[in-house]
């Protein structure tokens, strides 16, 4: 019998002599992957726009989102309108034709669209995790069904069928609204998964969990979803980006739903009422800025992830 | 006359956790015409040393310190030259033959243009006659036939056609290195010797130095005038090939070299115990495992040819199926674990069809038959602790009294295989080296104390020192614990000293069996003969023949395709085989 531990870790140990502080300062961010700036910014972005929502509802009167709820075609605090009217605190991002605070119509707004885009992106993985795992796991007749389903769906243009249903039953609620978007965006999670799947189930682990007596589900749940995480999130993020983009464009083109406000609402609005004509940029401007905070939010979480989950993106 | 000098060079990788310093202060010089092996374990800076040469390496590594000249440069030291005069150098002066041939070549494009491709880097504008005849002159160099291989694209060739054409590459310039770093490891013994001799052939034929990268003494001895044996980044010893394997000096080379297994030679294995480990017979007087004319066809190839074979486990026995890869070895490893049904024919264990069986009944054939795979650093989910292999198995099984029984015995199991349960358990699988992780393998097959273990190339993956040791702890498995096992290896040497009983497989057939002193110790089968002789022994006096009788070889192999054969060399109590 050979003593303990004859199978010591075969390279050199590392040594963190001869470096720069700021060198070893960048070294101790990556013990913690997650600890991430891209990934932490992004968050701080979203976090932002939530805060947005929850805090609006506490300090500021969210019932002015209706009509006339203050004078119409305001500027912003200390900016003259057309009318050589300035702005006042009363309504700090200004009021549109009818009178309906702009900032109100963020706090309300704004959350809803992140609503609409979170939603129909879970129920979208929730369709792709199913699918993606029963074809890569089961195979055979009903993976060539599923792959050849979500191959075509993915052919099909989701605003064309989007824009056809919505003109035919009218006014919708948000929640039925990602319904139909998340009908567009479960096709490639399923496709990713199945691929991975198809990979994972090959590999030393499951078939060491098969040799344990592992029952279907242990395999599929306990040791490959784990392993399927970080893929899960980036495919995730990607997903709320492609359905907060769609819902905008819905909304944009007036279909949407019609008695809640949401940011592609209040766009969709400001150009019906010739916003853009009577300069009232604050009006259109400040909900465009907002969707790109969000996007550039999302994308930043996105790049963060990859490089949590990829440690080669990572720059020393 | 030396052609590369290597002179105190040390070479460093900042990574996240700190500078690792993969080699530190090596230096050594390879004559003209010299042909110098570095050997080392994975992870020794073997590779990073050679391909310092180059400048080519990965990042974030870089010199540190020390100087690498080139003699036959104006301005020999190449760490001082520019990045445009460094291209210049690559392939034209040093080349490099890269380990995966199939990964190396490019798929899209014919063999001669990849030939061309390096000329006209180098050269600029040639003619198409000469581009024509020097790729030609180049593929003949390597012993393949222009005619035949040149307008050819890398998935039409073989394994070890494709690592020449990748030789052919590397000499069409005339360096004056070559470096080949593992080029022979992805293929069987019998090309592996074709295609070193070749490139000694080519080497010799111009003149250049060469630096074989490798593990595996034994391809060294028959290859290289010099040894370089490198442990964790620094140079042990260097030496001629005669000196280092006759005579060595440092302990980790002494080491290297009687890890080999000989045919012939001492056994590496503990004796047996005066009384060893009873198996049990079933319960119903059935063997432990028969296979009633088993065969499989995947579409119109067939990877197994119906054979049939049964092994009672009243006395625990080690079998080993030998053969080259493609020859149906796994597949029947795969059959025997149920991963797989057979096309005709039925697997039974303790007289029980293992394809048709309840749901209760599989669960206690996967408790009875484990096994142990190829590949370590696969075996282990990587989001779990180890901990998670061994405990999972155990409770399912209902092994499990309670959770401090799991740890006792996991702990127990650990200590049998020779690891220190407080360094391993609770650690993750990339916390752990290659070996540590084969033996919790084994640790995980021994709680489970199934009747059967099936060892699929249990080694071939691990590094050559340790290889020894986890064969010493899969035969405890039957010694001392009573396990039937069906060892399924490549590797002909550890086959003698383990086993039993042999099968030596080819294209699905079982071309020769019986106990291991006659089967491998004296076979009489051309295949098996073939074999055997195209092992690289770590014997300088055991010569490997030239590049002739390889051909020769290759060519007979050919002939044997038509008329499968079966040469049965004995029987042993217990086991009984028969072909179809």
């Amino acid at each position: 019998m050979t003593e303990p531990n004859a199978a010591a870790p075969e390279t050199a140990a590392p040594d963190a002599t001869g470096l720069s502080k700021r060198q070893v300062r960048r070294m101790k961010r990556f013990d913690n992957p997650w600890r991430n700036p891209k990934l932490i910014w992004g968050v701080g972005l979203l976090l932002g726009i939530i805060a947005l929502g929850l805090l609006g509802r506490i300090f500021w009167d969210t019932d002015m989102v209706f009509t006339g709820s203050g004078l119409p075609r305001q500027a912003p605090v200390g900016i003259e309108n057309m009318r050589g009217q300035v702005g006042s605190w009363a309504h700090p991002l200004g009021t549109d034709v009818t009178g309906k605070d702009i900032l109100a119509l963020l706090i309300v707004g704004a959350p809803n669209s992140l609503y609409v885009g979170v939603l129909a992106s879970l129920i979208g993985m929730s369709i792709g995790i199913f699918l993606g795992f029963s074809a890569g796991f089961i195979g055979g007749r009903i993976d060539d069904v599923i792959r050849v389903g979500s191959d075509v769906m993915i052919t099909i243009p989701p605003l064309l069928i989007l824009v056809v249903f919505q003109a035919a039953y009218g006014d919708i609620s948000l929640t039925i609204m990602a319904i139909l978007i998340a009908c567009f965006v479960w096709q490639s999670p399923t496709r990713l998964i199945r691929a991975q799947v198809l990979s994972m189930r090959e590999s030393g682990y499951v078939q060491m969990a098969r040799l344990s007596g592992a029952s279907t589900g242990h395999i599929m749940f306990r040791e490959m979803l784990p392993n399927l995480v970080p893929y899960l999130f980036g495919s995730f993020i990607a997903n709320v980006t492609t359905s907060i983009v769609t819902a905008v464009g819905l909304e944009v083109l007036g279909l949407g739903p019609q008695r809640v406000p949401t940011l592609g609402r209040v766009i969709y609005d400001a150009i019906n009422s010739g916003a853009l004509i009577q300069n009232l940029w604050w009006w259109w401007g400040v909900p465009t800025l907002l969707l790109a905070v969000m996007f550039i939010g999302l994308l930043l979480i996105n790049l963060g992830l990859d490089e949590v989950s990829n440690p080669r993106l990572r720059r020393l | 006359m030396t052609i590369l000098d290597l002179k105190n060079v040390s070479i460093d990788f900042p990574t996240s956790a700190g500078v690792v310093h993969a080699v530190t202060n090596v230096s050594l010089s390879v004559g003209k015409g010299r042909r110098v092996g570095f050997i080392g374990e994975s992870g020794s800076g073997k590779t990073t040393t050679a391909l310092s040469a180059m400048r080519m390496l990965a990042s974030p590594g870089f010199v540190a310190g020390g100087e690498i000249h080139l003699n036959s440069l104006p301005q020999s030291n190449l760490l001082k030259l520019g990045a445009e005069e460094m291209r210049r150098v690559r392939l034209s002066k040093i080349s490099y033959i890269p380990q995966g041939a199939m990964n190396s070549l490019n798929p899209v494009m014919r063999v001669e243009n990849q030939i061309w491709d390096g000329i006209v880097a180098h050269e600029g504008g040639v003619p198409q006659d000469e581009l024509r005849r020097r790729s030609d002159a180049a593929l003949a160099s390597v012993g393949l036939d222009p005619k035949v291989v040149a307008p050819l694209y890398p998935h039409e060739l073989s394994g070890g056609m494709k690592q020449r054409v990748c030789i052919a590459i590397g000499v069409c310039l005339n360096p004056d290195l070559i470096i080949a770093d593992e080029p022979t490891s992805a293929l069987d013994v019998i090309t592996q010797r074709h295609v070193m001799q070749t490139l000694r052939d080519v080497q010799a034929k111009i003149g250049a130095g060469l630096i074989l990268i490798g593990h595996d003494m034994g391809l060294m001895a028959q290859s290289v005038d010099e040894i370089a044996v490198l442990k964790k980044g620094e140079l042990v010893e260097f030496g001629p090939v005669r000196q280092i394997i006759e005579t060595p000096e440092h302990p980790y080379t002494k080491e290297l070299i009687s890890s080999v297994p000989q045919v012939g030679g001492a056994s590496f294995l503990d004796p047996a115990p005066a009384a060893p480990a009873r198996g049990d017979a079933a319960d119903n007087g059935q063997p432990l495992l028969e296979l009633r004319a088993v065969s499989k066809r995947y579409g119109s190839v067939t990877a197994l040819h119906p054979m049939s074979f049964t092994l009672d486990g009243e006395v625990p026995k080690i079998i080993s199926i030998v053969g080259q890869s493609g020859s149906g070895k796994s597949t029947m490893g795969s059959l025997m674990l149920g991963f797989n049904d057979p096309s005709s024919g039925a697997v039974l264990f303790k007289g029980r069809d293992i394809n048709r069986q309840s749901a209760d009944e599989a669960l206690s054939f996967r408790k009875e038959v484990q096994a142990v795979f190829q590949d370590p650093y696969a075996c282990f989910n990587p989001f779990y602790r180890v901990n998670h292999a061994l405990k999972f198995p155990f409770e399912r099984f209902g092994l499990s009294r309670n959770a401090a029984h799991t740890r006792e015995a996991m702990e127990e199991a650990c200590r049998a295989v020779g690891l220190a349960p407080e360094t391993v358990l609770g650690r993750y699988p990339h916390q752990l080296s290659g070996g540590q992780r084969q033996r919790l393998i084994v640790a995980r097959a021994l709680m489970l104390s199934p009747k059967l273990l099936i060892a699929d190339e249990p080694v071939s993956m691990v590094d050559a020192s340790l290889r020894a040791t986890i064969l010493k702890n899969i035969h405890d498995l039957k010694d001392r614990h009573g396990i039937s096992i069906i060892y399924i290896t490549h590797d002909l040497a550890t086959a003698y000293h383990v086993s039993d009983y042999v099968m030596v497989l080819h294209k699905g057939h079982v071309v020769e069996a019986g106990p291991p002193r006659e089967v491998i110790g004296d076979p009489r089968h051309a295949y098996t003969q073939l074999l055997i002789s195209s092992i690289p022994w770590p014997d300088l006096d055991r010569d490997w023949g030239s590049s002739d009788d390889a051909r020769a070889a290759l060519d007979r192999l050919e002939q044997l395709e038509g008329r499968p054969e079966t040469i049965l060399r004995g029987d042993i109590p217990g086991f009984t085989l028969s072909q179809g």
